[in-house]
């Protein structure tokens, strides 16, 4: 490190129309050092922990593999076998319908909530904080609460049948298990949602609605005009962001419902892991690369919007 | 009330308008701040509500946990629920290891990340671009992908050295060592110090490590807040990879703790609940504290990243 630095220094004391050219390069080399030690960690920690766990997993997913005799090399065999296995088609379909359910529901209502904030209220950092402490939770706790929430005996039923409504069993019925883990996730994900549009509102100038009050525009007009337009890269950076990790709910799942009942909530991360918990490591591998190539044309599209940005 | 038509182009006219506007605009204001008011105690109730259950019933007998009608405030309390936690589960220990788990990732992401971020900011160097996008697509690939050949990573490590690997905090802490996300959110940040600041401490004869420590992490000081916000809660609330890689009580964190307790007791809620309020609390406790600083951290970080 020190020669690195006093090499900087000597590179930058010397009169660099006097330099000999061999001498020249090893100076080159010395002036980039610094900068190439203090990307090293990352770049090691990427090529290890990144690159070569994605080349294996690549690997293994056109191999047989149970993690204890070598792979055999089995083409597509695996990805063939995903696309006739009825427990992964349900998985992605459910993982589908929650993020259809998830990303229809929450951000409109985050987006309602900030506008309520949004005007002037008192106690605001109170509410925003109250909305945002689902986020800060780990989902296992979100999820433990909603499991006593929607248990048979639970709260909501007893609510419910105060108001002599038909109570259920929401996590025990295949019908109503998945919406249920969804509104777990729409619950932990609105303080989110309600503080990225509630910064991205009041970035908003007061001067555009001045501008469309002197105009005569009603509330709609001033809506539709004015305040969509100027929401929508928050629009589409919420849409991208939940839609990638709605694609990746495992937590839910896994204390609320283990995939059930009848593997109404077996979602695509759930089935690469019931796949890795019995040692079909080819199949598993096959799982995240359909996961991989979906969130990565996701990713692909968020990054060039934040280019355009 | 029919609207007037805009004739006079002069600033006064113009002022005068706008406080029309704006006056038309009060009667219907005072209802709807009601209903505004309202809507946000409503939503303020749901958001809280589940927290408060949790809490009640962790204070409650076990007979009590379903009573019908509720009982909202537990009548007879009882520390029970806490008792049977501490007795029967390392709590104390998960929280130990997600503290050391934590604070590792977010130390290492803040320190390397930013360093890294620098470089790729402020330096120029051959290769520069093309190693900042061999970094930038990692961002495409989720986790899941890495997860099994990690964790045979994790096993083959542990083959070697049984300190190491899978059932130890290194398991926990390695794969999470260094953020893609976090080098490019500072880098983002870094971006904004003028060349000119850094180019005086170069003449000055100041080091690329010594403008590092006195002048890019000063400077970089809420960016940095940012991305310890970002890595502390990826990391204190990660379930999957310890779930993989953790199987015994001597290295699980408390959402991984929490699961087991939550799994094995699926008869008595409140001790569960007990489990699930001491598994929260900590991050409660941190929140309200840092509260502005949260929020307003990961509201700049999402509209920066």
């Amino acid at each position: 490190m020190t020669a690195a630095a006093t090499g900087i220094e000597r590179a930058r004391q010397g009169p660099p129309l006097l330099q000999l050219s061999g001498r020249r390069r090893q100076r080159r080399f010395r002036q980039y050092l610094p900068a190439y030690l203090l990307i090293a960690p990352a770049i090691l920690a990427t090529l290890v922990f990144q690159y070569i766990p994605i080349a294996f997993s690549g690997y293994w997913s056109f191999t047989e593999f149970n993690g204890l005799i070598s792979p055999k090399w089995v083409g597509l065999a695996n990805y063939t076998a995903l696309l006739s296995d009825p427990k992964f088609v349900k998985s992605f379909f459910n993982t589908v319908l929650f993020v259809v359910m998830g990303m229809g529901i929450g951000p409109p209502l985050g987006l309602a909530s900030a506008f309520l904030l949004n005007n002037t209220v008192r106690f605001r950092a109170f509410f925003r904080a109250a909305y945002f402490l689902p986020v800060m939770t780990s989902l296992v706790v979100v999820a433990t609460i909603w499991k006593i929430l929607l248990n048979d005996a639970g709260i909501i039923n007893q609510i419910l049948r105060f108001f002599a409504l038909p109570a259920h069993a929401w996590l025990s019925d295949t019908t109503t298990a998945l919406p249920a883990v969804t509104v777990t996730s729409i619950w932990q994900g609105f303080g989110f949602e309600t503080v990225v549009f509630l910064a991205a509102l009041q970035a908003i100038s007061r001067d555009y609605y001045d501008a469309a009050a002197v105009d005569g525009a009603n509330w709609w007009q001033r809506l539709r005009y004015v305040t969509l337009p100027a929401l929508r890269p928050t629009i589409m950076f919420i849409y991208i962001i939940g839609i990638i990790g709605s694609f990746q709910v495992f937590d839910q799942v896994y204390v609320m419902t283990l995939g059930g009942p009848i593997n109404s909530t077996r979602t695509i991360v759930f089935d690469l892991y019931d796949r890795f918990r019995t040692l079909q490591l080819g199949e598993a591998s096959a799982v995240a690369y359909v996961l991989l190539a979906i969130l990565a044309t996701l990713s692909y599209v968020q990054i060039r919007v934040f280019e355009r940005r | 009330m029919s609207e007037p038509a805009p004739t006079l182009t002069s600033r006064s006219a113009d002022l005068a308008e706008r406080s029309l506007a704006r006056k038309r605009q009060r009667p219907t204001r005072r209802l709807s701040r009601l209903v505004v008011y309202a809507l946000l105690i409503v939503t303020s109730i749901l958001m809280l509500g589940p927290f408060y259950w949790m809490l009640a019933t962790s204070f409650k007998p076990a007979a009590d946990v379903f009573a019908s009608p509720p009982k909202l405030i537990p009548n007879p309390w009882t520390l029970e629920n806490y008792r049977f936690v501490f007795h029967n589960l390392p709590f104390t220990r998960y929280f130990f290891n997600s503290v050391v788990v934590t604070g590792s990732i977010v130390g290492l992401n803040v320190v390397f990340g930013t360093a890294a971020a620098y470089a790729f900011a402020k330096l120029r160097f051959p290769g520069r671009n093309a190693l900042f996008f061999l970094l930038l697509v990692t961002l495409m690939v989720p986790f899941q992908v890495n997860l099994i050949p990690l964790f045979r990573m994790m096993v083959i490590l542990h083959d070697v050295n049984s300190h190491l690997g899978v059932d130890s905090y290194s398991a926990l802490i390695l794969p999470g060592m260094i953020q893609v996300f976090g080098i490019f959110l500072m880098r983002q940040f870094l971006q904004s110090i003028p060349d000119e600041v850094l180019e005086s401490a170069r003449v000055d004869g100041a080091s690329e490590f010594r403008i590092l420590r006195s002048i890019v992490f000063p400077v970089a000081a809420p960016g940095m807040a940012t991305l310890a916000i970002f890595t502390f809660l990826g990391a204190w609330n990660d379930f999957l990879w310890p779930l993989i890689v953790i199987s015994d009580d001597a290295h699980k964190t408390l959402p991984l703790g929490l699961a087991s307790l939550q799994a094995r007791n699926t008869i008595n809620w409140g001790n569960t609940m007990a489990g699930t309020a001491l598994t929260a609390a900590p991050l409660i406790l941190v929140f309200i504290v840092l509260q502005r600083r949260f929020i307003e951290g990961l509201a700049a970080g999402a509209v920066k990243g």
